[in-house]
């Protein structure tokens, strides 16, 4: 007789929100579905990536506001930080998340199987586990097995002095100085977070400007806010060696006009991260993968029969709700169910939680007029924005671009004060196809930072009311 | 005048001429818009959720659970939340039936004339079917007189021969109508409850077409508070943990009060029969038994399955095949191949479509007298579900390649479990491959599926000893089982479709002949 084999509909490997989102519609549909977890349910996002960070981010928030209490007319002296206090506050957000993802898999009745997957032939998985290995079959096989941090040669994170952002999230005491390389969401949201709280950082980019998927106006802006609180920033810059020196590390920076050597206590390499593609069975099968990650077609399938893949693995933007919204399509196409649209990258959020906030959708200015577009672009700044004067938080841009002949609206960008809460705004104008006219005969409440997005489409007009 | 619209029975599929009301998902007074669930549906295929077109408040529920209505027949009126009770009254009267007037998978049906008046004008008033004066339900369902079955209809010889349909033949059993006497008006004149309903009424009988099968035991449960129904303490409790109403027991015990024999009472009418006690314990061992209601996909799979056992003289042949040419020809694709995971009984599709256009004799369907025989092999296959037994269809798979035949097997087979089907995906079929290899199992025989007239059994492929050329030799070996409709094929033209299926099998060369 042969060794037993499990058989389900779907089996998802990765808990992740691309991962277990994906199990969860599965089940919904009628499925029997199964997820292969290695480690933690809720995958990155929850456990060490989107959740985390915004938990201590908050805090950085509090240390800026004590910072400038005076504004509001407080005054306070012996103010103390414990930093355990606040990464215990990040790890049990992250907790209570994951043990909220474990119930909801119960709750839909989703098999969760410990181990590690790797597939064993096609609609088949082998799951490792203390060494002892399963079988199973399933009709589909959704890989939703995420991505990590990527490395740079020559400087190789050692978990001590040279840290991913697994160990950026949970520092046993403060450094007095870090050294950010890569300013992508991750790397400014860290350069922002250590600065908020005391640090002396340095921000290292190898592009020509930080957040380089940004937008150039709203990155240069952000530039210009993180300088304006210390941070000192190098673009164009590569970090060429690191060398271990006393308590700290000693770092080469290469640029045009960079040659210099700065000595910092820790450094966080945030240079992108890339698909967890290997030890997955996939040379074997022979699934077709470019510059690491997974080939798909819109509905996610592979070049393999019955084999998915959702998510980071998928390939880039590297985002959780790009992820969950993958596994979703992924499996009511599968399914069949009706009406079932594929993702339109171009109508995915990007947000970074730095102080100020930067929130984009759609083509940058630049995008857009490279895609041929005639184009017509609105701005408003945040300083003529009365809740944002209010609030004390008036430094910030709203920036829209529309096609003149359609008014289609093209794409928007903005950094200021929880912008990350109102780029929806445009994500769903976009989605519903609004033109230029929709949106400025939205009425905006007042006082709020959004009408900074309303004014915005009225300068794009030439109608702008407040500037 | 409010503007009043018919909610009627559905078209599911060509060969739907009435559906039955299972339940309603709505109640009166509810509003609803196009897409909401009003009903569940059963036709003589499925029961199926039943989406209305129309959007307005639900004024009338005029159909009763379990009531067969033909195509086009009015479930409810829907309209403007004003539209008064006369309005709803005077709109039923004048409603009437237009069979074949309804497009397929439509469930709304075009609003007879008054309702579309302008705006302020007054409806013409047409002699209404039925008193009107009421407002009571009973309107909603016009009844002729009183009077029972006419002897005219009850009298006759054997009637099993008439063409009827299935609501319509339990219908004419349960009030001993003999079907020689009604005129069909059915596809192919076979008699619907319509037809019965209509015989009846010309003879001055009547018939409750609504209080047929089991209304009684499918009534509606009250919800409103009952703590203040006159109860003995036990009746009070063995009623709360039954979830029954007080209000729905019949007080049959001294004291004027509910008894704890009324609350079983109640459950064994709801139940439908059977000894009050018989969903604790039963058997003589004192075994526990645990009843189980039959779902109405359960109860549509059964009545269609004895009826095609009744109807359909089945014989079936029975052969063995050597596997190996066929194992070795799946391996080679399945190596060769990343966009196909084929299986073996994709190749058995495959390959009962290439027999099936050598014998196309096999490749039929019987409709009334008429044999349809197809140019193409619409290969239905089985899929089990939780809930029954479902069989998707490869349309054309002569004309498909055998990586083609696997995906869409596949991806059937996941919409059939995801409940994703759509009618057409799973209607019609020329031919029925039932596998059961999986579970090990030599060979078993199936029943046929109608108007279908053949379907095979396939067993499990194993390793046997064979004798070839006067030596034993060991091959992978599989038992076909092959039943037939000897109304349409005879022996020997059931022999040559097995001789050619064989042969295809072990010469799978032949599928790209």
């Amino acid at each position: 007789m042969a060794k037993a084999i499990r058989q389900y509909d779907v089996m998802v490997v990765g808990g992740g929100p691309g991962g277990y989102v994906a199990a969860i519609r599965a089940a919904q549909l009628g499925l029997k579905t199964a997820v292969v977890e290695e480690k933690h349910l809720g995958g990155i996002c929850l456990n060490w990536g989107c959740i985390p960070t915004k938990a201590l981010l908050r805090g950085a928030e509090v240390a800026h506001t004590l910072r400038h209490m005076d504004r509001f007319g407080f005054s306070a002296d012996n103010i103390h930080f414990d930093t355990a206090e606040l990464v215990k506050h990040s790890r049990n957000t992250a907790g209570k998340l994951a043990s909220g993802v474990a119930y909801l898999m119960k709750k839909n009745g989703i098999d969760v199987i410990d181990g590690r997957a790797r597939l064993s032939g096609k609609c088949r998985l082998t799951v490792e586990r203390d060494k002892k290995n399963s079988e199973y079959r399933a009709d589909h096989i959704i890989l939703a097995t995420g991505a990590r941090p990527r490395e740079l040669p020559g400087v190789a994170i050692d978990g001590d002095r040279i840290w991913s952002y697994f160990e950026a999230m949970v520092p046993e005491s403060l450094p007095k100085s870090l050294l950010v390389i890569g300013s992508g969401a991750i790397g400014a949201e860290f350069a922002s977070l250590y600065n908020d709280l005391g640090v002396d950082v340095t921000l290292v980019e190898v592009l020509d400007r930080i957040l380089p998927a940004e937008d150039p106006e709203i990155a240069n802006l952000a530039r210009k806010l993180f300088e304006k609180r210390g941070m000192r920033i190098y673009t164009g810059t590569q970090v060429n060696e690191v060398n271990k020196s006393g308590n700290g590390i000693e770092c080469l920076l290469k640029g045009e006009d960079v040659n210099e050597s700065v000595t910092v206590d820790r450094a966080i390499l945030a240079v992108g991260v890339q698909g967890n593609i290997e030890n997955l069975g996939l040379e074997e099968l022979g699934v077709e993968t470019d510059k690491g990650f997974i080939k798909v077609d819109e509905w996610g399938r592979t070049n393999v029969v019955g084999l998915y893949a959702i998510g980071d693995v998928a390939g880039p933007p590297c985002l959780a709700h790009k992820a969950s919204h993958e596994g979703v399509v992924c499996v009511e196409k599968l399914a069949g169910v009706d009406g079932v649209h594929a993702l339109d990258k171009n109508n995915i959020p990007a947000c970074t939680y730095c102080r100020p906030q930067v929130a984009s959708i759609g083509m940058t200015e630049q995008e857009a007029k490279n895609a041929g577009h005639d184009i017509r672009v609105g701005r408003f700044q945040m300083a003529a924005s009365g809740k944002a004067l209010a609030i004390a938080e008036a430094e910030g841009l709203v920036k829209t671009v529309f096609d003149a002949a359609t008014g289609e609206l093209l794409g928007a960008h903005m950094i200021g004060p929880e912008v990350t809460e109102q780029i929806q705004g445009f994500g769903i104008a976009r989605t519903l196809e609004s033109t230029e006219a929709e949106l400025a005969g939205t009425v905006f409440p007042h006082p709020t930072v959004s009408e900074a997005m309303h004014e915005a489409v009225l300068d794009a007009m030439g109608r702008a009311i407040n500037q | 005048m409010s503007e009043i619209k018919a909610l009627t029975v559905p078209k599911w599929g060509m060969a739907m001429e009435e559906g039955t009301l299972v339940n309603w998902l709505v109640k009166e007074g509810d509003e609803v818009s196009p897409g909401d669930e009003v009903a569940e549906i059963e036709s003589s295929k499925i029961v199926n959720v039943m989406e209305t077109h129309v959007a307005g408040t639900v004024h009338r529920l005029v159909a009763k659970t379990d009531e067969t209505l033909p195509v086009g027949g009015l479930l409810a009126v829907i309209g403007d939340k004003d539209a008064s009770r006369e309005d709803v009254d005077e709109f039923i009267a004048s409603f009437k039936t237009k069979p074949g007037a309804v497009p397929a998978r439509d469930s709304e049906a075009p609003a007879p004339k008054q309702a579309d008046a302008e705006p302020g004008q007054e409806p013409r008033r047409e002699k209404p079917a039925a008193a009107s004066a009421s407002s009571s339900p009973a309107v909603a369902q016009p009844q002729p007189a009183r009077g029972g079955i006419p002897e005219s209809l009850q009298s006759g010889g054997d009637d099993s021969g008439v063409a009827a349909t299935p609501h319509a033949r339990r219908l004419a059993e349960k009030h001993g109508i003999n079907l020689t006497n009604i005129k069909g008006s059915g596809r192919h004149d076979r008699v619907t409850v319509e037809d019965i309903e209509k015989a009846v009424s010309a003879a001055g009988g009547s018939i409750a077409v609504r209080r047929e099968g089991r209304d009684e035991i499918r009534q509606p449960a009250s919800l409103a508070d009952d703590s203040g129904v006159p109860a003995t303490p036990l009746a009070r409790r063995l009623a709360k943990q039954k979830s029954i109403n007080l209000h729905d027991c019949r007080v049959s015990g001294s004291r004027s009060r509910v008894s704890k024999a009324d609350v079983e009472a109640l459950e064994l009418r709801r139940r439908g029969g059977g000894r009050v006690g018989d969903a604790h314990v039963a058997g003589v061992d004192g075994q526990v038994v645990e009843e189980i209601p039959m779902s109405g996909l359960r109860q549509t799979i059964g009545r269609r399955l004895q009826q095609s056992k009744i109807d359909i003289p089945h014989y079936r042949l029975v052969a063995d095949a050597n596997l190996d040419a066929l194992l070795a020809l799946r391996r080679e694709l399945n190596d060769s191949l990343s966009e196909a995971n084929i299986s073996v009984n994709d190749l058995l599709i495959k390959c009962c479509a290439t027999a099936l256009m050598q014998v196309p004799d096999c490749n039929v369907q019987l409709h009334g007298d008429t044999i349809h025989r197809f140019r193409d092999a619409d290969v239905a296959m089985a899929v089990a579900l939780d809930a029954g037994l479902i069989t998707p269809v490869i349309r054309c798979a002569n004309h498909k390649g055998v990586a083609a035949i696997s995906n869409e097997a596949r991806e059937l087979v996941t919409k059939a479990r995801a409940g994703t089907l759509k009618q057409e995906e799973f209607e019609g079929g020329t031919f029925t491959v039932s596998n059961l290899g999986m579970f090990g199992l030599k060979q078993f025989d199936a029943i046929i599926n109608p108007p279908q007239c053949a379907i095979l059994a396939v067993g499990a492929g194993e390793e046997r000893v064979i004798v070839k050329d006067g030596e034993p030799e060991v091959a992978a070996m599989l038992t076909l089982s092959l039943s037939l409709d000897h109304r349409v094929i005879d022996g020997a033209v059931g022999a040559r479709f097995m001789q050619a299926l064989v042969r295809v099998i072990e010469h799978p060369g032949l599928m790209s002949a």
